[in-house]
Protein backbone atom coordinates (compact mmCIF):
# COMPACT_ATOMS: atom_id res chain seq x y z
CA UNK A 1 0.00 0.00 0.00
CA UNK A 2 2.76 2.44 1.14
CA UNK A 3 5.06 1.76 -2.16
CA UNK A 4 1.40 2.11 -4.25
CA UNK A 5 0.85 5.84 -2.40
CA UNK A 6 4.86 6.33 -3.21
CA UNK A 7 4.29 5.57 -7.08
CA UNK A 8 1.09 7.74 -7.06
CA UNK A 9 3.30 10.61 -5.49
CA UNK A 10 6.31 10.38 -8.09
CA UNK A 11 3.68 10.11 -11.01
CA UNK A 12 2.01 12.98 -10.14
CA UNK A 13 5.07 14.96 -9.20
CA UNK A 14 6.50 14.45 -12.74
CA UNK A 15 2.56 14.46 -13.76
CA UNK A 16 2.75 18.06 -12.16
CA UNK A 17 6.46 18.90 -13.43
CA UNK A 18 6.09 18.39 -17.24
CA UNK A 19 2.67 19.85 -16.92
CA UNK A 20 3.73 23.51 -15.31
CA UNK A 21 7.13 23.21 -17.06
CA UNK A 22 7.68 25.52 -20.24
CA UNK A 23 8.65 22.91 -22.63
CA UNK A 24 7.71 24.78 -25.93
CA UNK A 25 9.63 27.96 -24.78
CA UNK A 26 10.82 30.47 -27.53
CA UNK A 27 12.81 33.55 -26.72
CA UNK A 28 11.25 36.68 -28.74
CA UNK A 29 14.31 36.84 -31.42
CA UNK A 30 14.24 40.78 -30.85
CA UNK A 31 14.98 40.71 -27.88
CA UNK A 32 19.04 41.00 -27.81
CA UNK A 33 21.70 42.30 -25.78
CA UNK A 34 23.70 44.82 -27.47
CA UNK A 35 27.27 44.03 -28.00
CA UNK A 36 28.87 45.60 -25.38
CA UNK A 37 26.56 44.57 -22.80
CA UNK A 38 26.99 40.96 -24.01
CA UNK A 39 30.33 40.73 -23.33
CA UNK A 40 30.53 41.93 -19.32
CA UNK A 41 31.94 39.22 -17.39
CA UNK A 42 30.45 38.44 -14.00
CA UNK A 43 32.32 40.67 -11.28
CA UNK A 44 31.32 37.91 -9.17
CA UNK A 45 32.71 34.43 -10.97
CA UNK A 46 35.33 34.55 -8.50
CA UNK A 47 33.23 34.73 -5.41
CA UNK A 48 30.82 31.29 -6.16
CA UNK A 49 29.33 31.22 -2.57
CA UNK A 50 27.18 33.91 -3.71
CA UNK A 51 24.80 32.30 -6.02
CA UNK A 52 23.32 31.27 -2.58
CA UNK A 53 21.94 34.72 -2.44
CA UNK A 54 20.85 34.83 -5.69
CA UNK A 55 19.14 31.68 -5.04
CA UNK A 56 17.37 33.98 -2.62
CA UNK A 57 16.40 37.05 -4.79
CA UNK A 58 15.50 34.32 -7.28
CA UNK A 59 12.77 32.76 -5.27
CA UNK A 60 11.76 36.26 -4.03
CA UNK A 61 11.51 38.10 -7.15
CA UNK A 62 11.45 35.50 -10.14
CA UNK A 63 10.10 31.94 -9.36
CA UNK A 64 6.40 33.24 -8.86
CA UNK A 65 6.82 33.23 -13.16
CA UNK A 66 9.97 31.02 -13.85
CA UNK A 67 8.78 28.24 -11.21
CA UNK A 68 11.19 27.64 -8.35
CA UNK A 69 13.76 25.32 -10.02
CA UNK A 70 13.17 28.03 -13.27
CA UNK A 71 11.80 25.42 -15.67
CA UNK A 72 8.95 28.36 -16.66
CA UNK A 73 5.50 27.96 -16.61
CA UNK A 74 3.33 27.55 -19.99
CA UNK A 75 0.55 29.59 -18.28
CA UNK A 76 2.77 32.71 -17.75
CA UNK A 77 4.71 32.42 -20.81
CA UNK A 78 7.64 32.44 -18.69
CA UNK A 79 11.04 31.15 -20.25
CA UNK A 80 12.47 28.07 -19.40
CA UNK A 81 15.90 28.74 -17.96
CA UNK A 82 17.40 25.36 -17.63
CA UNK A 83 17.29 25.29 -21.89
CA UNK A 84 20.30 25.24 -23.61
CA UNK A 85 18.94 28.29 -25.65
CA UNK A 86 19.09 30.65 -22.11
CA UNK A 87 22.23 28.62 -20.59
CA UNK A 88 24.03 29.23 -23.80
CA UNK A 89 23.92 32.94 -23.27
CA UNK A 90 26.65 34.55 -21.67
CA UNK A 91 26.48 36.22 -18.43
CA UNK A 92 26.00 39.86 -19.77
CA UNK A 93 23.28 39.23 -21.99
CA UNK A 94 21.88 37.61 -18.92
CA UNK A 95 22.50 40.22 -16.62
CA UNK A 96 21.13 42.51 -19.22
CA UNK A 97 17.98 40.88 -19.68
CA UNK A 98 17.41 41.12 -15.93
CA UNK A 99 18.34 44.55 -16.31
CA UNK A 100 16.07 45.92 -19.06
CA UNK A 101 13.32 43.35 -19.21
CA UNK A 102 11.31 42.64 -22.52
CA UNK A 103 8.08 44.63 -21.03
CA UNK A 104 6.08 44.12 -24.17
CA UNK A 105 6.18 40.16 -23.58
CA UNK A 106 5.81 40.44 -19.55
CA UNK A 107 9.03 40.31 -18.40
CA UNK A 108 9.32 43.35 -16.46
CA UNK A 109 12.57 45.25 -15.26
CA UNK A 110 14.83 44.33 -12.40
CA UNK A 111 17.19 47.39 -12.97
CA UNK A 112 15.30 48.48 -9.01
CA UNK A 113 18.12 45.66 -7.48
CA UNK A 114 21.49 46.61 -6.89
CA UNK A 115 23.61 46.14 -9.76
CA UNK A 116 25.48 43.36 -7.91
CA UNK A 117 23.00 41.62 -6.76
CA UNK A 118 21.69 40.88 -10.87
CA UNK A 119 24.85 39.49 -10.77
CA UNK A 120 23.88 37.10 -8.43
CA UNK A 121 20.82 36.22 -10.06
CA UNK A 122 22.98 35.60 -13.35
CA UNK A 123 25.21 33.16 -10.53
CA UNK A 124 21.94 31.26 -9.57
CA UNK A 125 20.24 30.93 -13.33
CA UNK A 126 23.51 29.20 -13.80
CA UNK A 127 22.99 26.61 -11.57
CA UNK A 128 19.65 25.55 -12.64
CA UNK A 129 19.92 22.41 -14.25
CA UNK A 130 17.00 20.21 -15.94
CA UNK A 131 16.45 17.29 -14.07
CA UNK A 132 17.57 14.86 -17.11
CA UNK A 133 21.20 16.86 -16.99
CA UNK B 1 -24.72 32.76 2.55
CA UNK B 2 -23.66 33.71 -1.16
CA UNK B 3 -21.92 36.90 0.71
CA UNK B 4 -19.90 33.92 3.28
CA UNK B 5 -19.04 31.97 0.51
CA UNK B 6 -17.62 34.71 -1.23
CA UNK B 7 -15.58 35.89 1.12
CA UNK B 8 -14.28 32.05 1.60
CA UNK B 9 -13.23 32.13 -1.77
CA UNK B 10 -11.92 35.50 -1.37
CA UNK B 11 -9.59 34.73 1.55
CA UNK B 12 -8.26 31.55 0.06
CA UNK B 13 -7.66 33.02 -2.83
CA UNK B 14 -5.33 35.20 -0.80
CA UNK B 15 -3.85 32.92 0.91
CA UNK B 16 -2.91 31.07 -2.81
CA UNK B 17 -0.83 33.94 -3.75
CA UNK B 18 2.55 34.54 -3.04
CA UNK B 19 3.64 37.11 -1.08
CA UNK B 20 6.91 39.54 -1.94
CA UNK B 21 8.21 42.81 -0.38
CA UNK B 22 8.47 46.20 -2.35
CA UNK B 23 11.46 47.90 -3.08
CA UNK B 24 10.32 51.78 -3.51
CA UNK B 25 11.11 54.24 -1.00
CA UNK B 26 9.76 56.89 -1.40
CA UNK B 27 6.69 58.44 -0.13
CA UNK B 28 6.17 61.12 -2.45
CA UNK B 29 8.73 60.78 -5.43
CA UNK B 30 8.17 58.12 -7.96
CA UNK B 31 10.50 56.51 -9.89
CA UNK B 32 10.56 54.71 -12.96
CA UNK B 33 10.28 51.14 -11.49
CA UNK B 34 6.78 49.87 -11.83
CA UNK B 35 4.34 47.45 -10.23
CA UNK B 36 5.41 44.03 -11.15
CA UNK B 37 2.51 42.67 -13.15
CA UNK B 38 -0.51 40.76 -11.97
CA UNK B 39 0.75 42.08 -8.57
CA UNK B 40 -1.14 44.17 -6.10
CA UNK B 41 0.44 45.96 -3.50
CA UNK B 42 -1.68 46.77 -0.21
CA UNK B 43 -0.55 49.80 1.50
CA UNK B 44 -1.40 51.82 4.72
CA UNK B 45 0.24 54.60 5.41
CA UNK B 46 0.07 58.21 7.41
CA UNK B 47 1.39 61.77 7.70
CA UNK B 48 1.43 63.29 10.70
CA UNK B 49 1.99 66.84 10.43
CA UNK B 50 3.25 68.50 13.78
CA UNK B 51 2.11 72.04 14.21
CA UNK B 52 3.50 75.41 14.93
CA UNK B 53 1.66 78.73 15.99
CA UNK B 54 -1.79 78.62 14.50
CA UNK B 55 -1.56 75.13 13.22
CA UNK B 56 -2.76 71.89 14.93
CA UNK B 57 -1.75 68.62 15.20
CA UNK B 58 -3.13 66.42 12.51
CA UNK B 59 -2.93 62.67 11.28
CA UNK B 60 -3.87 61.80 7.99
CA UNK B 61 -4.00 58.13 7.07
CA UNK B 62 -4.67 56.71 3.58
CA UNK B 63 -4.88 53.24 2.38
CA UNK B 64 -3.42 52.19 -1.51
CA UNK B 65 -3.95 49.41 -3.63
CA UNK B 66 -1.50 48.98 -6.87
CA UNK B 67 -2.09 46.72 -9.27
CA UNK B 68 0.30 46.00 -12.39
CA UNK B 69 -1.50 45.88 -15.20
CA UNK B 70 0.92 45.24 -17.44
CA UNK B 71 4.98 45.82 -16.95
CA UNK B 72 4.58 49.28 -18.31
CA UNK B 73 0.91 50.46 -17.11
CA UNK B 74 0.85 50.62 -12.97
CA UNK B 75 -2.66 51.55 -11.28
CA UNK B 76 -3.40 52.89 -8.19
CA UNK B 77 -6.51 53.68 -5.68
CA UNK B 78 -6.37 55.47 -3.01
CA UNK B 79 -8.77 56.34 0.20
CA UNK B 80 -7.99 59.05 2.35
CA UNK B 81 -8.85 60.76 5.89
CA UNK B 82 -7.51 62.95 8.34
CA UNK B 83 -8.15 63.83 12.30
CA UNK B 84 -7.10 67.40 13.33
CA UNK B 85 -6.53 67.96 17.32
CA UNK B 86 -9.16 69.83 18.81
CA UNK B 87 -11.67 69.31 15.46
CA UNK B 88 -12.86 66.05 14.10
CA UNK B 89 -12.18 63.28 11.88
CA UNK B 90 -12.78 63.03 8.42
CA UNK B 91 -13.07 61.05 5.04
CA UNK B 92 -11.35 63.47 2.22
CA UNK B 93 -11.72 61.65 -0.72
CA UNK B 94 -10.55 59.29 -3.36
CA UNK B 95 -8.17 59.12 -5.94
CA UNK B 96 -7.44 56.75 -8.57
CA UNK B 97 -4.13 57.27 -10.81
CA UNK B 98 -2.15 55.78 -13.88
CA UNK B 99 1.54 55.25 -14.56
CA UNK B 100 2.52 54.76 -17.78
CA UNK B 101 6.60 53.96 -19.06
CA UNK B 102 6.37 54.42 -22.87
CA UNK B 103 9.93 53.10 -23.27
CA UNK B 104 10.92 49.50 -23.54
CA UNK B 105 14.67 49.80 -22.50
CA UNK B 106 16.35 51.20 -19.61
CA UNK B 107 17.93 54.32 -20.64
CA UNK B 108 20.26 57.35 -18.99
CA UNK B 109 17.39 58.94 -18.56
CA UNK B 110 13.60 56.72 -17.94
CA UNK B 111 10.43 59.26 -18.33
CA UNK B 112 7.30 57.64 -17.14
CA UNK B 113 3.80 59.70 -17.61
CA UNK B 114 1.55 60.26 -14.85
CA UNK B 115 -2.43 60.92 -14.65
CA UNK B 116 -4.54 60.86 -11.68
CA UNK B 117 -8.07 62.19 -11.07
CA UNK B 118 -8.38 63.28 -7.57
CA UNK B 119 -11.88 64.03 -5.88
CA UNK B 120 -11.24 65.48 -2.66
CA UNK B 121 -12.16 68.08 -0.02
CA UNK B 122 -9.99 70.90 0.92
CA UNK B 123 -9.42 68.85 4.48
CA UNK B 124 -7.27 66.41 2.47
CA UNK B 125 -3.53 66.67 3.94
CA UNK B 126 -1.62 63.24 3.15
CA UNK B 127 -0.10 65.69 0.74
CA UNK B 128 0.87 62.70 -1.76
CA UNK B 129 2.64 65.42 -3.61
CA UNK B 130 2.41 68.88 -2.96
CA UNK B 131 1.04 71.17 -6.09
CA UNK B 132 0.28 75.10 -5.81
CA UNK B 133 0.74 76.58 -2.22
CA UNK B 134 0.37 73.31 -0.48
CA UNK B 135 -2.95 72.36 1.74
CA UNK B 136 -4.43 74.46 4.43
CA UNK B 137 -3.32 73.75 7.43
CA UNK B 138 -4.89 76.36 10.01
CA UNK B 139 -8.71 76.07 9.07
CA UNK B 140 -10.94 74.12 10.52
CA UNK B 141 -12.41 70.73 8.70
CA UNK B 142 -15.98 71.73 8.86
CA UNK B 143 -15.25 74.50 6.67
CA UNK B 144 -12.62 72.11 4.69
CA UNK B 145 -15.05 69.55 3.91
CA UNK B 146 -17.22 71.71 2.43
CA UNK B 147 -14.86 72.56 -0.13
CA UNK B 148 -14.69 69.67 -3.41
CA UNK B 149 -11.64 69.77 -5.29
CA UNK B 150 -11.81 67.88 -8.47
CA UNK B 151 -9.04 67.64 -9.71
CA UNK B 152 -6.83 66.12 -12.91
CA UNK B 153 -3.09 66.33 -11.76
CA UNK B 154 -0.36 64.77 -14.49
CA UNK B 155 3.66 64.31 -13.60
CA UNK B 156 6.27 64.05 -15.93
CA UNK B 157 8.79 60.90 -14.09
CA UNK B 158 12.11 61.24 -14.60
CA UNK B 159 14.30 58.31 -13.19
CA UNK B 160 17.83 57.11 -13.53
CA UNK B 161 19.50 54.60 -11.71
CA UNK B 162 23.01 55.13 -11.54
CA UNK B 163 25.63 52.89 -9.66
CA UNK B 164 23.12 51.69 -7.59
CA UNK B 165 21.88 55.04 -6.57
CA UNK B 166 18.52 55.83 -8.23
CA UNK B 167 18.01 59.45 -8.49
CA UNK B 168 14.42 60.65 -9.73
CA UNK B 169 12.68 64.18 -10.02
CA UNK B 170 8.78 64.28 -10.28
CA UNK B 171 7.36 67.43 -12.18
CA UNK B 172 3.47 68.21 -11.50
CA UNK B 173 0.83 70.01 -13.38
CA UNK B 174 -2.80 69.85 -11.79
CA UNK B 175 -5.94 71.87 -13.20
CA UNK B 176 -9.00 71.97 -10.42
CA UNK B 177 -12.31 71.92 -11.87
CA UNK B 178 -13.61 72.78 -9.15
CA UNK B 179 -12.32 76.63 -8.65
CA UNK B 180 -11.12 78.94 -10.62
CA UNK B 181 -6.91 78.20 -9.46
CA UNK B 182 -5.54 78.20 -12.76
CA UNK B 183 -2.69 75.54 -13.67
CA UNK B 184 -1.02 74.45 -9.97
CA UNK B 185 2.72 73.25 -10.36
CA UNK B 186 4.63 71.37 -7.87
CA UNK B 187 8.35 69.28 -8.32
CA UNK B 188 9.58 66.73 -6.36
CA UNK B 189 12.70 65.16 -6.33
CA UNK B 190 14.61 62.16 -4.60
CA UNK B 191 17.83 59.67 -4.42
CA UNK B 192 18.24 56.29 -2.73
CA UNK B 193 20.73 53.53 -2.17
CA UNK B 194 19.98 50.06 -0.76
CA UNK B 195 22.51 49.54 2.09
CA UNK B 196 23.80 46.40 1.54
CA UNK B 197 24.65 45.67 -2.22
CA UNK B 198 25.00 41.99 -2.20
CA UNK B 199 22.04 39.67 -0.64
CA UNK B 200 23.29 37.22 1.85
CA UNK B 201 22.14 33.55 1.16
CA UNK B 202 19.77 33.05 4.60
CA UNK B 203 16.60 34.68 5.58
CA UNK B 204 17.37 37.47 7.55
CA UNK B 205 15.41 40.42 8.68
CA UNK B 206 18.72 42.84 10.20
CA UNK B 207 20.76 42.08 6.97
CA UNK B 208 22.13 45.12 5.30
CA UNK B 209 20.22 44.31 2.08
CA UNK B 210 16.67 44.89 3.75
CA UNK B 211 17.38 48.65 4.13
CA UNK B 212 17.05 50.81 1.38
CA UNK B 213 17.92 55.06 2.90
CA UNK B 214 17.19 58.19 1.19
CA UNK B 215 16.05 61.39 0.86
CA UNK B 216 13.24 63.29 -1.00
CA UNK B 217 12.65 67.19 -1.02
CA UNK B 218 9.37 68.26 -2.58
CA UNK B 219 7.13 71.38 -2.65
CA UNK B 220 4.42 73.73 -4.43
CA UNK B 221 5.84 76.08 -7.18
CA UNK B 222 2.97 78.12 -7.21
CA UNK B 223 0.47 78.30 -10.10
CA UNK B 224 -0.46 80.60 -13.47
CA UNK B 225 -2.00 83.06 -11.55
CA UNK B 226 1.44 83.25 -9.06
CA UNK B 227 4.09 81.12 -10.28
CA UNK B 228 7.03 80.94 -7.55
CA UNK B 229 8.34 79.48 -4.01
CA UNK B 230 6.52 82.41 -2.17
CA UNK B 231 3.70 81.45 0.61
CA UNK B 232 3.72 77.64 -0.71
CA UNK B 233 4.68 74.55 1.33
CA UNK B 234 8.41 72.80 1.13
CA UNK B 235 9.92 69.63 3.00
CA UNK B 236 12.98 68.09 2.67
CA UNK B 237 12.61 64.67 4.23
CA UNK B 238 14.90 61.45 4.66
CA UNK B 239 13.60 58.57 4.05
CA UNK B 240 14.31 54.49 5.25
CA UNK B 241 12.59 51.44 4.26
CA UNK B 242 12.72 48.26 5.86
CA UNK B 243 12.26 44.81 4.50
CA UNK B 244 10.18 43.26 7.40
CA UNK B 245 9.97 39.97 5.53
CA UNK B 246 9.78 38.66 1.70
CA UNK B 247 5.63 40.06 1.82
CA UNK B 248 6.36 43.58 3.62
CA UNK B 249 7.64 46.58 4.34
CA UNK B 250 8.20 49.45 6.30
CA UNK B 251 8.93 53.05 5.21
CA UNK B 252 9.54 55.93 7.76
CA UNK B 253 10.01 59.43 6.98
CA UNK B 254 10.57 62.94 8.66
CA UNK B 255 10.05 65.27 6.87
CA UNK B 256 11.63 69.17 7.59
CA UNK B 257 9.57 72.25 6.92
CA UNK B 258 11.23 74.55 5.01
CA UNK B 259 8.67 77.13 4.95
CA UNK B 260 6.49 78.76 7.24
CA UNK B 261 3.55 77.55 5.39
CA UNK B 262 4.95 73.78 6.09
CA UNK B 263 4.14 71.88 9.28
CA UNK B 264 8.25 72.39 11.32
CA UNK B 265 8.08 68.20 11.27
CA UNK B 266 5.96 65.84 9.18
CA UNK B 267 6.14 62.39 10.06
CA UNK B 268 5.33 59.60 7.96
CA UNK B 269 5.09 55.81 8.17
CA UNK B 270 4.05 53.26 5.90
CA UNK B 271 3.20 49.45 5.92
CA UNK B 272 2.82 47.34 2.33
CA UNK B 273 1.82 43.70 1.65
CA UNK B 274 2.39 42.51 -2.07
CA UNK B 275 0.53 39.77 -3.46
CA UNK B 276 2.15 38.27 -6.15
CA UNK B 277 0.39 37.26 -9.18
CA UNK B 278 -2.70 38.26 -7.81
CA UNK B 279 -3.90 38.58 -11.46
CA UNK B 280 -3.68 35.76 -12.35
CA UNK B 281 -5.10 34.09 -9.28
CA UNK B 282 -8.54 36.39 -9.80
CA UNK B 283 -8.62 35.27 -13.80
CA UNK B 284 -8.12 31.74 -12.65
CA UNK B 285 -11.49 32.16 -9.93
CA UNK B 286 -13.62 33.78 -12.73
CA UNK B 287 -12.45 30.74 -15.53
CA UNK B 288 -10.42 33.21 -17.71
CA UNK B 289 -7.52 32.02 -18.85
CA UNK B 290 -4.66 33.98 -16.83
Amino acid sequence: MKAFIAGLGLIVTCGAYLFTQHLNYQPDRNWRAPETAASRANPLSARPETAAGGRKLFLRNCAECHGNNGAGMATKHSADLQLPIVQRQSDGTLFWKITNGNPAHGMPSWSKLPELQRWQLVQFIRTLKSPSD
Amino acid sequence: MAFRAWILALSLLLLGVRCRAQESLFFVTYTHHMEEPGNLEVETSSATGIPRDGQQLYFAPYVEFEYGVTARWTSEVYLEGQSTAGDNAVFTGWRWENRYKPMDREHWINPVLYLEYEDLNEASRIQKEVEGGGPDLTSRNALLTSQRDRELESKLILSRDYRDWNISENFIVAKNFSKSEGLEFGYSFGASRPVGRIASGTNCRFCRENFIIGAEMYGGLGSTLGFGVTGTTHYIAPVMSWMLSDSSNLRLSTGFGLTHESNPVLIRVGYSYELQGFGSKISKFFGRRP
